[in-house]
């Protein structure tokens, strides 16, 4: 798991662990290769380096913290690093992440996935194309041949581990789980083998869930829970989101065949249909999905907390701002969220977001 | 010293003018135009009979008639950011200025609204361009820069499976042929591959005369022309790509600065020191370029309109749509991604005898350090800009002038 997020601790294992940065990797076909996807978070507060910035230039701060996290060494034990074109701000890590393994500066070889989700068959065809060479590079990392056993049985992990999450998704509906230890749960279903993630994701509850106004996260991912336990301190419980690193992460789909051509096809095809992430979507799409997630969640209101230089979800704001309206429904946003201020600038739009809710007298603890 | 514009620049500008003043009128009278990213393939819409206007270029108006800041206002007053990407989404503001504010009588809304996905956000500018009556979008899929061969400049014009990757040019002509339906379906006109044959002719035939200007500028002492004029007497022409017209400039260009390589002409008398400046014009303040003649003897004598227009254009092939794919499948690459941009700048550099560097470095610069790192190795001094070039508000916060006559002072030493 990312080294800057507080959470289980990774079992040594002889399995090969191959980091991810971004969304879009297939992770079936990564375990049916033998290995583990890991994914690498960052942070939305730690500090970060005066080297990650300049080498990045201008980016999210996540970004930067994602690559001093890689630079640092936290992730030596890693067989391979794949780097997923899912926005810019990871397609400018790959690119500097390229030219430092070649200099030696990290030990493992880094790869680029690059998934455009329009659908159609150009894009899928791509897509399926980018999944083979995927494999062959997990396949050379491992040393074994994916094969009908291997990606039946991946498939069967992946589904274990997304049936866990559907129930972590019913008991936050329910209000048995809070937004953060959701996100903490989802973290370890990102970065374990599934079957150790799974223990974590059924484990995950919190008493006082009932306590807070259910509201529904969009803007920025989020890296880790900080942000959430502050927007749960503020009275407000996180009762789903639109971003990739908790109900929008691409973990617990498979595709059940154990032929290799067949089931990169359907996951390519499977990558098109998926939620659509602020980076890579449309706005128009980016307001159907929260329009339907806001039906599904029953939440009272919507935040919005966008980071500085992560500009996506900027532009999306006035359509999202139109589906909450149209719903009755308020909503508190913060753009333009400087790396420092996270934590500040969450709890004052968290508060004020829930002094809304309450003067309309819907906060009902 | 001499301010003397050069002829070509002031003829590429007027007849810009004109090609704008006849091109709204067609639109007004119910021709589609469309509105395109510089990086889109216009070749399909000259093809296709479509006038283009595009984005950048008109940004560069905007900005130049100071109506940039009253633009980013409209944007705000729709809920959207005024901060974000400046450059593309300057013009949808422009249409939302009253008509006595819009430069040029302003631009009527196109038809259609092309260009391609990069980085985050240019997208959903263009998808905002759809939501406005009587446009629709069309995007096209920017692929990453995997794979990076060296020396991409001498793979790019023939061997270009080489230099972008098959996989990544798949996609892009099959994108390409999606946008000719898209298009035929919604003008009723047949497109006609023998017809973009002879646009991408000329089109090699325009990059192979900018080539020659490029060589000639960058052998010249004392340099002949100043860079904002090559700048219109480049990229003017190349938003005309694929015509006679485009050609002929490009060639008349190539003679103007001939002529006065010939006559020893000086654009800064006493030149002791030759810039490169890195990065996209200063269209809110093109008279900087010559702020430091007087006191500096410096003189900026490259900027990326010519060289990219010399080494990224050209593609030689049988097959004029994957000749095309290869024309715009890594065009941010060569000149933003390193290490294709930061060899290709010091290539560039050394080509031009250059003692020191200005790199405006935009938000959507990735890895702006691999640039100046691989020029400082090659001994050439940079100074680094972060601001937005057509943003008024953010050049001056950004204090340039200043800047770099602190930077010619202390790290660009006089030649003898």
């Amino acid at each position: 798991m990312s080294a800057s997020v507080p959470g289980p601790a990774a079992p040594r294992t002889a399995t090969p662990r191959v980091g991810v940065i971004g969304a879009d990797v297939p992770r079936q076909l990564v375990l049916a290769a033998g290995a583990t996807p890991v994914r690498i978070f960052g942070s939305w507060s730690q500090p970060y380096s005066s080297e990650a910035a300049e080498l990045l230039g201008a980016v999210d701060a996540v970004a930067a913290r994602i690559l001093d996290e890689v630079l640092s060494g936290a992730h030596d034990d890693l067989a391979g690093l794949v780097v997923c074109n899912d926005s810019a701000a990871d397609l400018r890590i790959f690119y500097v992440l390229r030219i430092l393994s070649e200099r030696g500066r990290v030990p493992f070889p880094v790869h680029l996935l690059d998934a455009p989700r329009d659908g159609g068959a150009p894009r899928d065809r791509f897509v399926g194309r980018q999944y083979d060479r995927l494999v062959a590079f997990c396949e050379s990392l491992t040393g074994e041949r994916i094969d009908a056993a291997g990606l039946r049985l991946a498939a069967r992990r992946e589904r274990e581990l997304g049936r866990a999450l559907t129930a972590l998704r019913a008991r936050r509906r329910a209000r048995e789980c809070s937004g953060a230890a959701a996100l903490h749960a989802y973290v370890a279903a990102a970065t374990l083998p599934p079957e150790h993630a799974m223990a974590i994701v059924d484990d995950a509850a919190s008493a006082d869930a009932r306590d807070g106004e259910p509201v529904f996260v969009t803007g920025s991912a989020h890296p880790e829970a900080s942000v959430y336990r502050v927007i749960e301190a503020a009275g407000l419980v996180v009762v789903g989101e639109d971003h990739d690193t908790a109900d929008a992460a691409w973990i617990g789909d498979a595709v059940d065949t154990g032929d290799r051509d067949e089931a990169v096809g359907r996951l390519a095809q499977r990558h098109a249909a998926r939620p659509p992430l602020a980076a890579r979507s449309r706005t128009r799409e980016r307001a159907a999905e929260l329009e339907r997630r806001l039906a599904e969640t029953d939440a009272s209101g919507v935040l919005a907390l966008v980071r500085e230089l992560d500009d996506g979800p900027v532009w999306d704001l006035p359509g999202q701002r139109a589906v909450a309206e149209r719903r009755g429904l308020p909503i508190a946003s913060r753009a333009r969220i400087a790396p420092e201020a996270a934590l500040v600038e969450a709890e004052e739009v968290a508060s004020a977001l829930a002094g809304e809710l309450a003067a309309a007298g819907q906060v009902t603890r | 010293m001499t301010t003397d514009r050069l002829g070509s620049a002031v003829a590429a500008t007027r007849h810009q003018k004109d090609w704008f003043a006849q091109t709204t009128e067609r639109a007004r009278s119910g021709e589609p135009i469309a509105l395109v990213n510089a990086d889109a393939p216009h070749e399909i819409l000259r093809a296709l009979d479509i006038p283009y206007v595009v984005t950048q270029w008109w940004s560069s108006i905007i900005a130049a008639k100071q109506a940039g800041p009253a633009a980013m206002e409209r944007l705000v007053a729709r809920g959207l950011p005024d901060f974000s990407l400046q450059y593309d989404a300057m013009p949808l503001g422009e249409q939302d200025l009253p008509a006595e504010q819009r430069p040029w009588g302003g631009l009527p809304a196109p038809d259609f609204a092309i260009a391609e996905r990069s980085g985050d956000v240019t997208q959903k500018i263009f998808e905002q361009w759809g939501e406005r009556p009587g446009t629709e979008t069309f995007l096209l899929s920017r692929t990453g820069a995997d794979p990076v061969p060296a020396r991409w400049w001498e793979l790019v014009p023939r061997d270009w499976e080489t230099a972008f990757g098959t996989d990544r040019l798949d996609l892009l002509q099959a994108e390409l042929e999606e946008l000719v339906a898209w298009l035929e379906e919604r003008t009723g006109r047949r497109f006609d591959t023998g017809r973009l044959a002879e646009i991408m002719a000329l089109g090699n035939e325009q990059a192979e005369w900018n080539r020659r200007t490029r060589d000639l500028i960058a052998t010249a002492r004392p340099t002949p022309v100043m860079v904002n004029d090559t700048m219109p007497a480049v990229m003017v022409p190349q938003w005309h790509r694929g015509t006679q017209w485009a050609v002929d400039a490009a060639r008349s260009l190539y003679e103007d600065v001939a002529a006065r390589v010939e006559a020893g002409h000086a654009v800064c008398t006493g030149e002791r020191r030759r810039l490169m400046w890195i990065g996209r014009g200063l269209w809110t303040d093109l008279a900087m370029y010559r702020r430091f003649h007087d006191e500096f003897g410096a003189v900026f004598v490259w900027s990326m309109y010519l060289a990219i227009a010399a080494d990224g254009y050209p593609r030689y092939g049988d097959d004029p749509m994957r000749a095309l794919a290869a024309r715009f499948v890594g065009f941010t690459d060569q000149l933003y991604v390193p290490p294709w941009s930061s060899d290709w700048y010091v290539k560039e550099a050394l080509g031009h005898g250059v003692d020191g560097v200005v790199h405006l470095v935009a938000d959507d610069t990735p890895g702006p350090g691999f640039i100046t790192e691989a020029l400082e190795a090659a001994g050439i001094p940079v100074l680094e800009i972060r601001a937005n070039n057509s943003d008024a508000r953010s050049v001056r916060a950004a204090r340039i002038p200043e800047r770099i006559a602190e930077f010619l002072s202390a790290r660009v030493p006089e030649r003898s």
